[in-house]
């Protein structure tokens, strides 16, 4: 039996979280310790949103916190109350993709695509944030995001890409 | 089932001859076009749902699993009571509730599904609790109280091979052994002018595939459905049905999307805990995630091997022997380590001509994590060996490193180490290629460098087998209908992991029968739909179900061509396919859509579908010398040169340039290839210099990212991949694969680079600072502090 137990499940009360996601009011009971990553998956359903190392290396549950990029499996629900949450489905407008994930389709930059969703919430708000930012600098700003699959190349390149489609 | 859309077709009423008709737009040749991902769209935009999105729409209880505490000990007694008090726990299972086997293994049925008597690895399963919410289950798996005589440990394989080391089976440590013998080797030995001999240690490597392991499992009393990501699912079926007492018929595994494999999901994992959970629960769909320190302690890892190598050659710098003994640490159980034994011992001489070879590979247990499958499977290992072997010789011989490979390299109709001759033999084009890439920038050197930093470059040359090889039973099947609508559909056991098979069997169907990619769906990896295909792994399934896919579809497009032929009264040989139309070749106004063939073929008894089987024979080497003449159905080849950046005060290595060229058959999907070659390159780096499971006493010290370190975008430099292109004759269109041997190549090419930049050959991976460090102090004579 391993010295530091699990907690039983009657011993984590729930708080109530209000929020907005992709633009929509939300309202939902959620145990304290719920992680973002874990309210937007298993209790929003918002499953776009990937977990894969769950200690804030990989970046893969990357969504923007008031349009803030934040690894969602370091981050309490609770830290969320009232403010703005935007994952990978809030990105696209129903019909039109993200110039981001049309890049990614056109560089083949998704592979087994599990690094997909939180590399291109963490470019959206990088060319946000930062559009006049130098091409070299787009490695320092995606360097917090594995990709297991890809090398990197098509990544880049759909950053690239887009970035100069926003910034021509 | 992967149901794909399809869109509008040519109108089904069209007339046969209009002489007005729009002329038919040109063939797309899907074969060879990097066309768009057809699981892009899904993917970017989170639809794609991978087996841990499955758990908010469908679980009704979740399932966890107790893993053993100790490498090595007896289980004395399991006690439940303690989990079952927490509020919502239904069930503690153990070896006890389980009716079949309780074993598996793709090789040897030897690893409990849950330990019955014995645990042999931190890791090892004892018990499956299933609760009403995951964090039920969780509580109850830490309060499950298990009972263990501890077992001496065998940490290492020196440990497992003294005398009177501890055994972990009663036969011993020694889990099998291969060997290759050829020509004489003490006479060559003693004739040669330049004998070179190393030793080399390769590391446990962890496939950290980002997408853990989840996914769920229901029973209806009939029939056992498991949503599970793995890379052979009707061998995975079979596994599963055996271990857990049921038909195999009554066992369903279907593919969610999956993120990721590299070898690491050939062994069963969750599929058969939530196959038993679900069994004990029926209704209720059962739902088992792993976290990734679970997954990394849990799963089997890339073989840690010590290849003890001599090398020798004439004056002239023409090989004449090599004698190469490898131990190879399998860990607890011998999950696919018999054939990674084996392709490392048919690999023990890459690419290059040695007339009198022996090699003993010895699989040796130990108590750490099973290793098995992982990405170049053995002969990536051995290529780090017989590269550096080169580098090493060259200096011995004073001959340049790249005239001394192309010596020795082997040429059309040359022997590898197998004694197979291999007639596609491009690997001197390759390296050739590669080189010319490097040539056509400056190479900087040394100049204007501070004086901590050194620069060096260095090269490989690689051979890899394609498929299982040694005779053992490899075949693809596959499935294409032509659909009312006159679309068409793939049906393909094999199973999609990130690399871009869907793509593959989608454009060579669309080449075979002239539809475009839009027009076209796939059904993959469900054993009730989809005949078996063999695993997604050995670089096997672009030629294999590539093959099947063809065969079939030509098929197919004989029965289309015969039935247009009648409609359209011209023989069948004037008919076109193109577009989704049928056509006389001369006249395009006499034409027919393919939803109207179908109308007619059905009318005229056609099926309107194929099926094929791709099965070529591979040769068992002969067991007391290992040669074979077709070990394998293939031989891949490829080059690559590496520029590295070395700081000889911090022992830091920075890849600055990357140049991988492979001889793919032919790029049925050239960005898809490129993908596969520059990502493998980085699976590489990482090995090279900064991937390794670290264990203490058999326990994983690092069973999490923050721990063990995988390249990120900065590390990468820009890869420039080569494709080089000749038709395999037995390929599908000329392709082969191209799965491993990008990584098999990276990995030598950047230790020659250090070896250039330093003047020291780096001999124990990975070369991260600290060993780059120590090696450097060990050539000045300073004392290093560090053991």
């Amino acid at each position: 039996m391993p010295s530091a137990l699990a907690p039983l499940p009657d011993d984590i009360p729930n708080v109530r979280i209000a929020c907005t996601v992709n633009g929509e009011p939300v309202v939902r009971e959620a145990p304290v310790d719920c992680t973002l990553l874990s309210f937007l998956r298993d209790i929003v359903g918002l499953t776009g949103t990937k977990g894969a190392c769950l200690e804030g290396e990989c970046g893969s549950c990357t969504v923007l916190v008031d349009g803030t990029p934040v690894t969602s499996c370091l981050m309490l629900a609770a830290q969320v109350a009232e403010r703005n949450v935007t994952t990978i489905e809030g990105l696209s407008d129903g019909n039109a993709l993200d110039v981001l994930q049309d890049k990614f389709i056109e560089t083949g930059a998704a592979q087994c695509g599990y690094c997909t969703p939180g590399l291109i919430m963490a470019a959206r708000a990088l060319l946000d944030e930062h559009p006049n930012i130098e091409e070299s600098d787009l490695l320092t700003a995606l360097e917090g995001n594995i990709c297991r699959c890809t090398g990197y190349a098509s990544i880049l390149e759909a950053v690239r890409r887009a970035h100069r489609e926003l910034v021509p | 089932m992967n149901p794909r859309a399809t869109q509008a077709e040519p109108g089904v009423a069209a007339p046969r001859v209009d002489p007005a008709a729009d002329p038919i737009p040109p063939a797309d040749h899907l074969v060879g076009q990097s066309c768009r991902r057809i699981d892009g769209l899904e993917k970017v935009t989170g639809v794609a749902m991978y087996g841990a999105d499955l758990f908010p729409h469908a679980a009704d209880l979740f399932a966890k699993v107790v893993r053993s505490e100790h490498a090595h000990a007896d289980v004395l007694a399991i006690d439940k009571s303690g989990a079952l008090a927490v509020a919502g726990v239904l069930g503690v299972y153990t070896h006890a509730d389980i009716s079949g086997t309780n074993l598996h293994g793709l090789i040897r049925r030897d690893h409990p599904v849950l330990a019955d008597k014995r645990v042999r690895y931190r890791g090892d399963a004892i018990a499956v609790v299933v609760a009403e919410s995951e964090r039920g289950a969780l509580a109850a798996r830490d309060r499950v109280k298990v009972a263990y005589h501890a077992l001496p440990v065998v940490a290492t394989m020196e440990q497992a091979l003294v005398p009177g080391a501890p055994k972990l089976y009663p036969e011993g440590n020694v889990m099998g052994d291969k060997r290759i013998r050829r020509g004489d080797v003490d006479a060559a030995l003693a004739s040669a002018h330049a004998v070179v001999t190393d030793v080399f240690h390769t590391q446990t490597v962890d496939h950290a595939f980002l997408d853990v392991e989840a996914g769920t499992g229901i029973w209806d009393g009939q029939m056992l459905t498991l949503n599970t990501p793995g890379q052979w699912v009707h061998e995975e079926r079979r596994l599963i049905a055996l271990a857990l007492g049921i038909g195999v018929e009554q066992v369903r595994i279907i593919q969610p999307a999956t993120g990721g494999a590299f070898g690491g999901r050939e062994d069963i994992s969750i599929q058969i805990y939530l196959g038993l959970a679900a069994l004990k629960h029926p209704g209720k769909t059962i739902a088992l995630r792993y976290d990734r320190a679970e997954s990394m302690r849990a799963r089997h890892k890339r073989h840690a091997l010590k290849i003890e190598y001599t090398l020798a050659a004439d004056r002239a710098g023409t090989l004449t022997a090599a004698r190469i003994i490898v131990h190879s640490d399998e860990g607890a159980y011998a999950s696919t380590g018999i054939a990674v034994m084996r392709k490392a011992a048919s690999h023990a001489t890459g690419p290059y001509r040695v007339p009198s070879v022996e090699v003993d590979v010895y699989g040796v247990h130990t108590n750490n994590n099973p290793t098995g499958a992982m990405r170049g499977f053995g002969a990536c290992q051995m290529a780090i060996a017989y590269e550096g072997m080169m580098d090493r010789l060259a200096d011995a011989l004073r001959m340049d490193r790249l005239e001394l490979r192309r010596r020795n390299l082997i040429q059309p109709g040359d022997p590898v180490t197998t004694g197979q001759r291999v007639d596609n033999a491009t690997v001197t084009e390759c390296l050739d290629r590669a080189v010319a890439r490097f040539n056509e920038k400056p190479y900087p050197g040394n100049a204007g460098l501070p004086p901590h930093l050194r620069r060096g470059w260095g090269m490989s040359a690689i051979c890899f087998g394609l498929g299982y090889g040694d005779g053992f039973p490899d075949c693809s099947r596959a499935r294409v209908e032509l659909n009312d609508d006159g679309t068409a559909t793939v049906y393909t056991g094999g199973v999609e992991v990130g690399q871009g098979l869907l793509n593959t069997v989608l454009q060579i169907a669309g080449e075979e029968l002239g539809l475009p990619l839009e027009r076209m769906r796939v059904v993959a990896a469900d054993t009730e739909l989809t005949d078996e295909s063999g695993s997604s792994s050995a670089t096997r399934q672009t030629y294999f179900t590539g093959n099947a896919v063809r065969i079939a579809a030509s098929e197919l497009r004989e029965q289309l061509l015969d039935i247009a032929g009648k409609h359209l009264r011209v023989h069948p040989h004037e008919v076109t396919l193109q577009q989704g139309w049928a056509f006389e070749t001369a006249r395009d106004a006499n034409r027919v859509s393919l939803a109207r063939l179908h109308q007619e073929g059905l009318a005229r008894g056609y099926s309107l579908k194929a099926s094929a089987l791709f099965k070529p024979r591979t040769v068992t080497e002969i067991r007391e010398t290992g040669q074979s003449p077709r070990a394998f159905i293939t031989y891949l080849f490829g080059a690559h040169v590496s520029q590295v950046l070395v700081d000889i005060e911090t022992g830091e290595v920075k890849v600055e340039r990357h140049i991988a060229a492979h001889d793919v058959g032919k790029a049925i999907n050239p960005q898809a290839v490129e993908g596969q070659i520059v990502g493998g390159v980085a699976q590489g780096l990482g090995m090279a210099l900064m991937e390794e499971v670290v264990y203490k006493d058999c326990r994983i010290m690092n069973a999490g990212f923050t721990d063990y370190i995988i390249p990120t975008i900065k590390d990468l430099p820009p890869v420039e991949a080569i494709i080089i292109e000749h038709d395999d004759p037995g390929g599908p269109f000329g392709a082969q694969g191209v799965g491993e041997p990008p990584l098999i190549g990276a990995v030598p090419a950047i230790l020659s680079a250090i070896y250039d930049a330093t003047g020291v050959a780096p001999h124990t991976l990975p070369v991260n600072p600290e060993r780059m460090w120590q090696l450097l102090q060990v050539r000045e004579g300073r004392p290093t502090a560090v053991a």
